[in-house]
């Protein structure tokens, strides 16, 4: 039946927003800085894994083996992007007004984007999946095998986050500090550090969805606005710093998306979300999970 | 950013108490000084300029100064940074061009017909987002520009993506003075508010809201004032910009680049003040375009650039650095920090 | 120090300027305020004491609008307000003075004390009218009264704590409000602002009426300037009286007194 396909795809790609929106909760929930220029790692890890295959193969097409290869790379440059943002300067705004922590990340998203407009200009591109054809078929529905690749792939990455924050040193200590900055650094935590750390691997995670979201759709310089602000729909959703309420509102979103594109059409899913960002923002919930952010 | 003045060489040269006095002859004089602007920014298409590139830069130089001017009302002064101005400006720009060329109402009508329909979505939009505070409040009026840019991408009459050209319009001149009118007028309005207990509670607002609903004042009421003078004169520019554009669609006129770079002028020059959006404007503007020509394509790059140097290095702008130089000798003058914090509770003056 | 004229206290109200009747408040399982009653009558100065928890501040919310009660009623000069939003009981002629001390640190001292004065209120021509000379002659008059005349222009975001705090005293000064609620006054200044500062109150009481109600733990402060004392423990009330009463009242004794 037609919904079920539709809540069918609306999961699948659910689970990718829900992977962006988990770094971005988490650096909220952290550092306590909204990022807007998050959208912007999901966008370079996409051009990373482009860049990566073309450079293997010569085209931007691979077997899926040759793509989930570039994974764990791709996930390691993020990584040292975001450190070195927080690092340099992102920092530098901690604890001064809100507007401008707000200002810092959009500025740095603009200059992101128009450098990779220069770099790569603005045509869109994607990866070619060897495997893709022909999609899945069960019960009924149409599963495109890229996409299930990407739902696994966006799984594991969250689920890998929260394993790591639950069950390894730095996981504690970036628990540490997001509950109490002060007391973490008079137990010995490094404070600017942990922080860095967290922008890190938020942008890891992100930058690995940009990659699989890479093989289903496509990518340009200026994708990632709308990855942000859907991120803070599901975050404000799912509450702060909470990564099941960010994996719930991802796949919520992605849900709600699919059935919009289905039901009525695919021109209205954006005004949808942003639709649905200012509707959450007014009834204001304390999030499914999580605590809402103090204002 | 320092706020002590550790720069004894700078003392020296340039006093804090001159600047103090600069400040000070400004505002006993500011009225005159709007006027000798005006009259300035009047003359040049009389000595000839009517047409070009330069009368176009420098009306969007008054544009632009409006635009952040606007932006200033309540973002620095009420102390809600909105990141979604353009939904007005879009707004406005669309409905004239509507009326311009679908309805064939002339030019004057259609603009106070896009005053109108601005105002109108001020208010419901305003009643939404003045409710939030802080983060909350400037990513929902992103979302609303945004989503206000969908529906009109979505709309035939709004001509879709393709959005709508426009024939058959005045003369550049004409946009240099109406945007320098506009302007003018804007400033006016302001400088004059703030002297007024309007402006003061405002900026009350902006300091400590609990406080000020402590002291009586219906908060929500005044910032819905700031937010729809805001959208008034924000709606005014984008509605003669599309004509002087001869083009709009939903990305020039909500353009969410533009919005950062007119809160990125604001920073600049200062915000909360008269002068600092204005000369933000005036000079990032410049800058801009210079940059525009000279290495296409990274204007954006520079601006970029420049929002993140301004937040870390330089966050009160031009007007605000100075102004606190001239003011912390104001202070020292009077007895200063040391003083009241020893035992005596009086601040001891020569007075 | 020169008084503007009242507005409109009619002459003799029997209404007690405030009255709490069984002010209840609860957040979540915790009851905060437990059906607590005081008055608070023109020209007094009450305190209002007890443990650290016992509800004071509370109560005070509740009576400023900031919180609602679930339970009871609040009345001012006889008007029920107990539904009134915030600003609507400020303008009803409430002023409160905070434990944080709260002014506005980006306006210069003389544009915190033109906001303080309520005339030229809400409508449109006072609004967009420059303060006048009386009311600037004003902030100046009560600027020098606390010995702050020379900061006037100074941005009040840059004085000392104990500063802000007179400035915030003195905002109230301009207000003139028919209760002033005063939450910790003598916190974090040093003896001798303290002095000064009972001084001022003293003073506005004698010369102007003010009346005041006050939370405060310096026992000797509360002693020396309240004519009446409420006492709060665990959301209730304990104990009323003069401070002579209150300091021989065993109840409160063992509650409160007792452990200092």
């Amino acid at each position: 039946m037609a919904i079920t396909q539709f809540v069918v795809n609306g999961l699948l790609v659910g689970a990718l927003f829900a992977a962006v929106a988990v770094g971005f909760a988490l650096i909220w929930g952290v550092v306590d800085i909204i990022n807007l220029a998050h959208g912007e790692m999901v966008m370079l890890g996409g051009y990373t894994a482009y860049w990566l295959l073309s450079i293997a193969t010569g085209t931007a097409e691979g077997s899926v083996l040759l793509f989930l290869a570039t994974i764990p790379v791709v996930v390691a440059v993020l990584f040292v992007v975001g450190y070195a943002l927080q690092r340099t300067l992102v920092s530098r705004v901690i604890g001064t007004d809100i507007f401008l922590t707000l200002l810092v990340t959009f500025g740095i998203s603009i200059a992101i984007q128009q450098l990779a407009i220069q770099a790569w200009t603005a045509n869109p591109r994607s990866i070619q999946v060897a495997f893709a054809d022909p999609s899945l078929t069960a019960a009924g529905l149409v599963i495109p095998k890229m996409k299930l690749v990407a739902f696994v792939g966006a799984i594991i990455l969250t689920a890998i986050l929260y394993l790591f924050l639950q069950r390894t040193r730095t996981g504690r200590a970036i628990r540490a500090v997001s509950q109490n900055p002060e007391a973490a650094a008079l137990v010995g935590i490094d404070v600017a550090h942990t922080r860095a750390i967290t922008f890190g691997i938020s942008s890891a995670v992100a930058g690995g969805a940009g990659a699989f979201i890479a093989t289903i759709l496509n990518i340009e310089p200026q994708m990632g606005l709308i990855y942000t602000l859907k991120s803070f729909v599901i975050v404000v959703f799912g509450g702060v710093g909470s990564i099941p309420g960010a994996l719930t509102g991802g796949l919520l979103l992605g849900t709600v998306e699919e059935l919009t594109a289905g039901l009525v059409s695919s021109r209205w899913t954006l005004a949808v979300s942003f639709t649905l960002l200012i509707v959450l923002l007014v009834v204001k919930p304390k999030g499914l999970f999580g605590t809402e952010a103090n204002e | 950013m320092s706020t002590e003045s550790d720069d004894g060489l700078l003392r020296s040269v340039v006093p804090p108490a001159w600047v103090d006095q600069l400040f000070a002859r400004c505002q006993t004089h500011g009225w005159t000084l709007i006027l000798i602007s005006a009259v300035v920014g009047a003359l040049p298409p009389v000595f000839g300029l009517r047409e070009g590139y330069v009368m176009t830069v420098l009306s969007e130089m008054f544009l632009f100064a409006i635009l952040a001017l606007s932006w200033d009302i309540v973002g620095g002064q009420t102390g809600y940074p909105s990141f979604g101005n353009m939904a007005f400006f879009g707004i406005g720009a669309y409905t004239t061009a509507i009326l311009v060329k679908d309805a064939a109402i002339a030019f004057p009508i259609a603009i106070l017909g896009a005053a109108i329909a601005v105002l109108i979505f001020a208010a419901i939009n305003g009643l939404i987002v003045l409710r939030l505070r802080g983060h909350y409040f400037a990513i929902a009026t992103l979302g609303i520009l945004l989503a206000v840019q969908q529906v009109t991408r979505n709309l035939a009459i709004a001509g879709g993506a393709s959005g709508k050209i426009l024939f058959d319009v005045p003369p550049g001149v004409v946009f240099y003075y109406f945007f320098l009118v506009v302007l003018v007028v804007e400033i006016a309005v302001i400088y004059y508010l703030t002297q007024t207990r309007f402006g003061f509670i405002l900026n009350a607002i902006r300091d400590d809201e609990g406080k000020a609903t402590a002291m009586g004042f219906n908060t929500t009421y005044y910032k819905t004032a700031a937010w729809m003078l805001a959208a008034l004169f924000t709606g005014l520019a984008g509605s003669a910009y599309g004509l002087f554009n001869t083009f709009i669609d939903p990305q020039t006129a909500y353009n969410g680049a533009w919005n950062v770079e007119l809160i990125a002028m604001a920073l600049m020059g200062g915000t909360g003040t008269v002068a600092g959006p204005v000369i933000g404007a005036f000079g990032l503007h410049t800058v801009i375009e210079y940059v525009e020509t000279a290495f296409v394509g990274w204007q954006l790059v520079l601006l970029g650039a420049a929002v993140i140097v301004t937040v870390i290095g330089f966050p009160k702008g031009v007007v605000g650095t100075i102004r606190e130089y001239a003011n912390e000798m104001d202070y020292y003058e009077r007895g200063g920090m040391a003083a009241a914090d020893s035992e005596e509770p009086e601040v001891t003056t020569d007075e | 120090m020169s008084k503007s004229t009242d507005s409109d206290r009619s002459p003799a109200t029997t209404d007690p300027v405030l009255r709490t009747e069984g002010i209840t408040k609860r957040f979540g399982g915790l009851t905060a305020v437990d059906s607590v009653d005081v008055e608070v009558h023109d020209g007094e100065i009450v305190g209002l004491i007890g443990p650290n928890g016992a509800g004071k501040s509370t109560l005070f919310n509740c009576i400023t609008g900031t919180l609602t009660a679930d339970e009871g009623r609040v009345r001012l000069q006889g008007d029920d307000v107990t539904d009134w939003p915030e600003h609507k009981i400020a303008r009803a002629g409430l002023g409160r003075m905070f434990q944080e001390t709260r002014i506005f640190g980006g306006m210069s001292v003389r544009k915190n004390l033109l906001l303080a004065a309520q005339e030229g209120g809400a409508d449109i021509g006072g609004l967009l009218r420059r303060p006048d000379d009386s009311l600037v002659g004003r902030t100046n008059e009560l600027l020098s009264y606390v010995d702050l005349d020379g900061l006037a222009d100074t941005q009040a975001g840059r004085l000392s704590f104990g500063q802000q705090k007179l400035i915030e005293f003195v905002m109230e000064l301009m207000a003139e409000p028919d209760l002033l609620l005063m939450d910790e006054p003598a916190g974090g200044i040093n003896p001798s602002m303290l002095e000064n500062l009972i001084e001022y109150i003293r003073t506005a009481n004698d010369e102007e009426e003010a009346t005041i109600f006050l939370i405060e733990h310096n026992m000797d402060f509360v002693m020396e300037i309240a004519d009446r004392i409420y006492v709060l423990a665990h959301g209730e009330r304990i104990g009323e009286g003069t401070p002579e009463e209150i300091q021989n009242d065993q109840r409160v004794i063992d509650a409160y007194l007792g452990r200092e």
